[in-house]
């Protein structure tokens, strides 16, 4: 459809970057409307108890309290679990509740003139609380005997569920089978760690209607919510997100505190701000993973894969986060990888202990999935004295073999798994390892991953309540100022410059003429998700081109009625439509001028040039990668360096390599920092050991190598534009890369149960225990 | 609490005369008493760098300094830097050309490290291997940021 194609696949350097660098960003801590209070909240100091007491006399009158009671007078319903995995009987999660279940759980709200009033105002609150037995390791909180989080239950399981080939089938692939391995991997707690932490500004109009400011990847859902739990209506609550410091998942849904939050602005009637601080966002906000994996794997003498089982057990928290089992759901989903299976079976358990909600975090379980594959190919490989890249590509679907069913239901679009693994391997082998005794490996992890997902009908299947289109407007100011409002909701992602760059290609106009919309629900199209799930490109991006076609077809037609040619022949290039083949034409501006005020417009074309698409996939879009990388392991301390890293990548059409190559650094860093360093822990008693930025080691520079990236482009057959999702692909590949080019180093330690991260205790740890010879 | 005083600042080359607590952070002082909100407090406990500022010529974590503590002080804030010139300091280019920021919230304070090392002549090996961990960045895993200080000293090192 295009005419000529400027912008897409180009390194545009970003559009917005400018604000950025010089200080004029607005982060939702940097609004000051007139009157603004600041609000604390009050949280529980136990992990589990009764509160029994809310005793605020000693409160200052200058500062107000909304305690339990108060804030119960406003809510009208609890909070929704969107994802309902069978047997899943917790599909609302209390928003007020005077039974403890983790340490820093929202009791109460304090506001007065400023933050620090407000914090000494919530010390003044004294809570009376009934002690009752805490659990915190998901494996004991199975146990006959285990304290229930939810009394009325007779288990803290609140869902399991079965995914893939059926018990019978597996058992049969199993039995036929050469050999079989068990391994155990226990796959650590981790924390998203965006830079700019929680927060939102509530400002209340005479009217009744609201305006929330909020840091968020999606202003739409945390509408949907905040009307539901409030009975409100949604045209009197607007939601912004304004410049958005990281998300990562983490903030792809509204959270208690919040909502506290706007209860108070409604209560008292002036605006008010409350900016969640570190600590608040290591104990509050949604840590990830904390899982349990029994995994076996059979396989043939010859190297053939047969079949993968696993039973997983995933600490859910004190409650379901929004997202509920849906990561481990999705994680069973991608286990195959790049791989041809016989059977695959997945048994999963959500379980319930006295800690932070695990929720949706960058790979939302394709990560663990990843992880849980790529190690236990390792484990054949080495079983069989195989090289690991060998192993691997002698299971790989092969391109002709795609699209190809995978026996998890889900089938894979188009690629080349074969080349990437063997170009990566190529890669990581070419330089010279250095000669001064340390010990080293090279780890692999080949993945498929499934973005951009949708539809709205397969959602729902799923069990996943939530719609899987994007929905783009495209219009055509009268001076041909383009404006594109979309559903999806950068924050870092750089789609102010990519989804701009599809635009002005479809158009023919200049790139600098095309302004994107987003954020907002009072000026963007309806939207699900927002910015999460790898779907931006694929569909934001999507649903824009298919938009500007629409808006591009009625340019062609007023342009051909000014220049009296058909509309076949015009070609819409450099801001102007021209008739094929001469140098008759018209600037696309002025016929935005023309077509504005409605004069002479072909039948069935405006007045004014605009269009609105609402994309709804027919299959999700499956961009993959062989990540591969040398490690440095010093077996004296434990000590890994990650010395060298390989990613080569296929996501479809790029639109800007720059932009997919900050995304790939940034994953790899997080899946990186998940193999070696963060972790969030409790103690037995539940109380938080990772609170701060220093108990919680994110990595530094000097924690990440330079990344070497070659790409490959194999187009999504079914994204207008050819685009697949591609933002957690890197968190996905480092995490099981790193892990293997550790293990990979050891090749004598014993292997059979595996803790990540594998900090430096761990490793030293591990390297005291070597194998038994068998 | 203790009653308010009233301190002085020169920051980005105007004065400023403020009434504050003594407990108020440097940070929330050019934040919200200054309206100079491109200076970001990302954990208020010296770790991430995001509030980094210059102040009387060397480069400060604003969350670890109290306010009353730049009594007198001159400071440069993000918004001061590069303001002088169109284009901006050849940190602040550098980083837009190699792709060093994603969601931007720690890029103020990395900018304004960069900044006061480059002017203090300090090596692209230093600000590599040392002043660069003094930062944390979830987005772009380091490696552009590296592009960009490598992109930046270019220059410094052709005068030497």
């Amino acid at each position: 459809m295009k005419d000529l194609n400027l912008y897409t696949g180009k390194r545009i350097a970003r559009r917005n970057d400018g604000s950025f660098l010089h200080g004029s960003g607005q982060y939702t801590d940097d609004l000051d409307p007139a009157d603004m209070l600041h609000a604390a909240i009050i949280r529980s100091p136990v992990a589990n108890g009764t509160l029994i007491g809310f005793d605020v006399a000693d409160v200052p009158s200058t500062a107000t309290v909304l305690g339990p009671d108060a804030l119960a007078e406003h809510v009208v319903g609890d909070l929704p679990v969107v994802w309902k995995l069978g047997g899943q009987w917790q599909e609302r999660t209390p928003l007020l509740d005077t039974h403890l279940r983790y340490v820093g759980q929202p009791i109460g709200i304090v506001v007065a003139a400023s933050r620090a009033l407000a914090e000494d105002a919530a010390e003044a609150v004294i809570l009376d609380i009934v002690d009752l037995p805490i659990v915190v390791d998901a494996k004991e909180a199975l146990a006959a005997d285990a304290p229930l989080l939810y009394p009325d239950s007779n288990s803290n399981v609140l869902a399991a569920f079965e995914a893939g080939d059926t018990a019978d089938h597996i058992e049969e692939v199993f039995a036929a089978a050469d050999r079989t391995l068990l391994t155990t991997i226990h796959i650590g707690r981790v924390h998203g760690v965006p830079m700019e932490n929680r927060g939102l500004v509530v400002v209340p109009s005479p009217s009744g209607s609201l305006t929330i400011t909020t840091s968020t990847q999606t202003a739409h859902a945390v509408r949907d919510v905040v009307c539901e739990v409030l009975g409100k209506r949604q045209n009197a609550v607007r939601v912004v997100a304004p410049d958005v410091g990281g998300g990562f998942g983490l903030k792809d849904h509204v959270y208690e505190d919040e909502i506290m939050t706007v209860i108070a602005a409604v209560v008292i009637g002036r605006p008010v701000k409350w900016i969640e601080d570190r600590n608040e966002s290591f104990l509050t906000t949604t840590h990830a993973r904390d899982e349990v994996h029994e995994v076996e794997v059979a396989f043939d003498f010859d190297g053939t894969l047969r079949g993968l089982r696993v039973d997983a057990v995933r600490n859910a928290g004190a409650r379901f986060s929004i997202f509920g089992g849906g990561p481990l759901f999705a994680a069973f989903g991608v286990l195959p990888g790049p791989y041809k299976w016989d059977a695959i079976r997945g048994y999963g358990r959500l379980v319930a202990t006295n800690t932070m909600s695990t929720g949706a975090y960058r790979g939302f379980g394709q990560t663990q999935a990843a992880l849980v594959r790529e190690r236990a190919v390792d484990l054949v490989a080495e079983a069989l004295g195989r090289d690991p890249i060998d192993l691997r590509v002698q299971n790989m679907i092969r391109p002709e073999e795609l699209p190809y069913g995978t026996r998890t239901f889900i089938e894979y679009d188009s690629g080349d798994y074969p080349s990437a693994a063997l170009r990566a391997a190529e890669l990581i082998m070419e330089p010279a390892w250095p000669e001064d005794g340390k010990v080293r490996g090279v780890g692999y992890c080949c993945y498929v991953q499934m973005t951009g997902i949708g539809n709205s009908d397969t959602n729902r299947a799923i069990g996943l309540d939530i719609g899987g289109f994007e929905t783009a407007d495209v219009r055509l100011e009268p001076d041909g100022t383009v404006r594109v409002a979309t559903g999806v909701s950068p924050h870092g992602q750089g789609l102010e410059t990519t989804i701009p760059q599809l635009v002005a290609d479809e158009l023919g106009v200049n790139i600098d003429d095309v302004e994107l919309i987003w954020g907002d629900t009072e000026t963007t199209p309806y939207s699900a998700y927002g910015t999460a799930a790898s779907r931006s490109i694929a569909l934001g991006g999507g649903s824009a081109v298919l938009a500007s076609q629409k808006v591009a077809e009625q340019i062609r037609q007023v342009a051909g009625t000014m220049l009296e040619a058909s509309p076949d022949d015009i070609r819409l290039t450099n801001g102007a439509a021209t008739v094929a083949g001469t140098n008759v034409s018209v600037l696309i501006r002025d016929v935005a001028k023309r077509a504005s005020q409605g004069f002479g417009m072909p039948e069935g074309v405006g007045p004014g040039l605009h269009a609105r698409h609402a994309y709804d996939p027919t299959s999700a879009t499956f961009s993959y990668a062989t990540h591969a990388c040398r490690v440095a392991v010093d077996v004296a301390t434990g000590e890994v360096v990650v010395e060298d890293y390989v990613v080569v990548n296929d996501c479809g059409v790029m639109v800007n390599p720059t932009i997919i190559e900050g995304q790939i650094h940034g994953g790899v860093a997080q899946g990186l920092g998940a193999a070696l360093m963060e972790e969030v822990l409790y103690d037995k008693n539940g109380q938080p050991l990772s609170s701060t930025m220093l108990d919680y080691q994110v990595p530094v520079s000097a924690s990440i190598p330079d990344i070497r990236i070659e790409h490959m482009e194999t187009p999504s057959p079914f994204t207008p534009g050819g685009m697949k999702g591609m933002g957690e692909g890197g968190t996905n590949g480092a995490y099981a890369c790193v892990v293997n080019a550790v293990m990979a180093a050891l090749p004598d330690v014993d292997n059979s149960t595996l803790h990540t991260p594998l900090t430096p205790a761990r490793v030293w740890e591990a390297a005291q225990k070597k194998k038994q010879l068998d | 609490m203790t009653s308010e005083r009233t301190i002085e600042m020169n920051v980005n080359g105007r004065d400023y005369s403020l009434r504050c607590e003594p407990r108020r952070l440097l940070s929330e002082a050019l934040r919200e008493d200054c309206r100079l909100t491109g200076t970001h407090v990302g954990c208020e406990q010296g770790s991430c760098g995001a509030c980094t500022v210059i102040v009387d010529g060397r480069a400060q974590r604003s969350c670890l300094m109290l306010a009353v503590q730049a009594d007198g002080s001159n400071i440069e804030t993000i918004e001061g830097v590069g303001a002088d010139s169109e284009t901006g300091h050849p940190v602040q280019i550098a980083m837009h050309q190699a792709h060093g920021l994603q969601c931007g919230f720690c890029t103020a304070g990395i900018v304004m490290s960069l900044v006061h090392a480059h002017r203090s002549g300090i090596s692209r090996q230093d600000v590599t291997k040392e002043v660069l961990n003094g930062h944390l960045c979830r987005c772009t895993g380091y490696v552009n940021i590296r592009q960009a200080i490598d992109a930046a000293w270019v220059e410094l090192e052709d005068n030497e």
